[in-house]
């Protein structure tokens, strides 16, 4: 193998494309020639930076998308319902080609039977079982719905100040009504914990930020400390602003600033902690974090720098306190 | 590369679909939305054309399921569907000269998201720099690119998508993708191997 054509197979080489005796062919070249090496980690570098700029998709744009493709698919459904005959399902043609009476009162002798015998049946099986579940006005059927086998599905805030939730099970519910609502409010502390889409785990955990109230404040400490998803987190530590004040809150945050793996996690933290706006109170639990953090060699600069200007502020060496 | 269960678990979603399975398409869907989305986004840097590209790819899925007659792999169709329509829009803003070199962003809270790292870059003037250096050369070099470079280029890199199923998707052969890809390397190297 010649320079020209390892050049050439670098790229396949390194997306794995190469079969076995191409990258044994190349690996040898590589061996014994250093320009090609360097070429090679050259192309290594450039795949690093590529990826490194890479961005990815806003997650409040892959839930619109989600809705969007919803609507147009339950325009599709209705618009298929209303096909020709010749589109129709074999039943309905059958149907059709019976040609049961042209006479429209047939029809009507027809159609009113029928309901009478649907009213017949539905009162007796409303008899048996009772009214079927569904949203009560005293919420116990709506928790209902949160049941090991359901999902929230979507979660749909509106101009009205309404906030609209899709939960998913053997059947589909729709809960809508004012953040305050109980049920609502219900609903979405739940939607932070259990619903599997982050996306809509943002948009719960944003909606719930206009709340106050413990429930509120320990759904957000649980998001901040437990959820994987680092916009989630983020979300939740922007709502924990209004509980700055709390203990717990601060007691959280500084664990958050010292352990979160996400640098735009803790640069959130260490906002609310010490705003740079207003007043900071720097208590000794709080300044000894501060040392921690500047002690830590892996935390990003923002957060180190960040850390020192408080220390300084009032005096306290990194590494006494 | 899906498992050989999850190939059978695809295969029974994608038979409850054409049998009219609303949930057994919205699982399909749920697999494979998020590439199909990122890719878009990442080749024509505008949401709402991403946006636009999703709807419609998925629609056409949609409409031509009950037609899907396992020739090929789903993934592949839908593949071929989405390259379609981006290589259709990216040919259109040619013509047009009118794409935007910066990517949009929604106004939304998640978006500030996007630009943590940024942030971090703000602090380290250094860091800024070549993350702003390195940023320039990439958007200057994608644009130099073919539609069908970009495409092919954006499915291996980013996608992790094998030759064959590129060629497969795009209706060439897997050395005309091979091709393809040598020479989108061969000018993203040409841009980006000396500052690197």
């Amino acid at each position: 193998m010649n320079c020209h054509i390892a050049q050439a197979n670098l790229s396949p080489y390194l997306y794995g494309e190469l079969d076995f005796a191409g990258e044994e062919d190349l690996e040898q070249h590589l061996n014994g020639c250093a320009f090609c090496q360097r070429a090679l980690d050259s192309e290594k570098a450039w795949h690093t930076a590529l990826n490194a700029e890479r961005r990815d998709v806003p997650l409040d744009l892959l839930a619109r998308c989600r809705q969007d493709l919803r609507s147009a698919l339950s325009s599709e459904v209705k618009w298929t319902a209303v096909r020709p005959w010749w589109k129709r399902p074999s039943w309905k043609r059958w149907f059709d080609e019976l040609n049961f009476s042209s006479h429209r009162w047939s029809w009507q002798i027809a159609m009113a039977s029928f309901l009478v015998f649907v009213g017949f049946a539905f009162a007796r099986w409303v008899d048996r079982n009772g009214l079927p579940g569904g949203v009560e006005p005293d919420g116990v059927s709506v928790m209902s719905m949160l049941n090991p086998g359901s999902r929230i599905r979507d979660i749909q805030p509106d101009d009205a100040g309404n906030v609209r939730i899709t939960l998913e099970q053997v059947r589909q519910g729709e809960v809508t009504g004012s953040v305050a609502d109980e049920n609502v409010r219900r609903l979405l502390l739940a939607a932070t914990r259990e619903s599997v889409d982050p996306g809509i785990r943002v948009y719960s955990v944003e909606i719930l930020t206009s709340q106050g109230g413990d429930d509120v404040r320990d759904a957000l400490l649980n998001s901040v400390l437990h959820d994987p998803n680092a916009a989630v987190r983020l979300k939740a530590i922007e709502g924990l602003q209004r509980f700055a004040a709390d203990a717990n809150s601060r007691s959280v945050l500084r664990y958050v600033l010292e352990h979160d793996n996400n640098p735009g996690v803790r640069s959130q933290a260490i906002e609310i902690l010490a705003p740079r706006q207003g007043p900071v109170t720097l208590t000794p639990e709080l300044a000894s974090t501060l040392q921690d953090v500047v002690r830590s060699a892996d935390n990003d600069d923002y957060v180190r720098t960040r850390c020192l200007e408080l220390l300084r502020e009032i005096n306290v060496p990194v590494d006494v306190y | 590369m899906q498992g050989a269960s999850e190939r059978s678990t695809e295969v029974d979603l994608i038979r409850a679909a054409q049998r009219g399975d609303s949930e057994a398409f919205e699982q399909l869907v749920r697999s494979y939305d998020h590439n199909v989305l990122r890719m878009a986004f990442n080749l024509l840097h505008s949401e709402e054309d991403a946006r636009d590209v999703y709807q419609e790819a998925f629609l056409r899925v949609y409409r031509n399921l009950p037609k899907f007659r396992f020739d090929c792999a789903f993934s592949t169709w839908l593949y071929r569907i989405v390259a379609n329509l981006c290589l259709d829009q990216i040919r259109k803003r040619k013509v047009r000269k009118e794409e935007a070199v910066a990517v949009q962003t929604g106004s939304g809270e998640v978006d500030r998201l996007q630009f943590v790292a940024e942030q971090r870059a703000d602090v380290d003037p250094q860091r800024q720099f070549l993350s702003g250096e390195v940023n320039s050369r990439i958007h200057k070099i994608l644009d130099q690119l073919t539609p069908r470079e970009r495409v092919v280029f954006e499915m291996r890199h980013f996608q992790g998508m094998r030759l064959r199923s590129i060629g497969a998707a795009l209706g060439v052969t897997e050395e005309a993708a091979k091709n393809c890809l040598f020479r989108a390397t061969q000018k993203m190297r040409a841009a980006l191997g000396d500052f690197v």
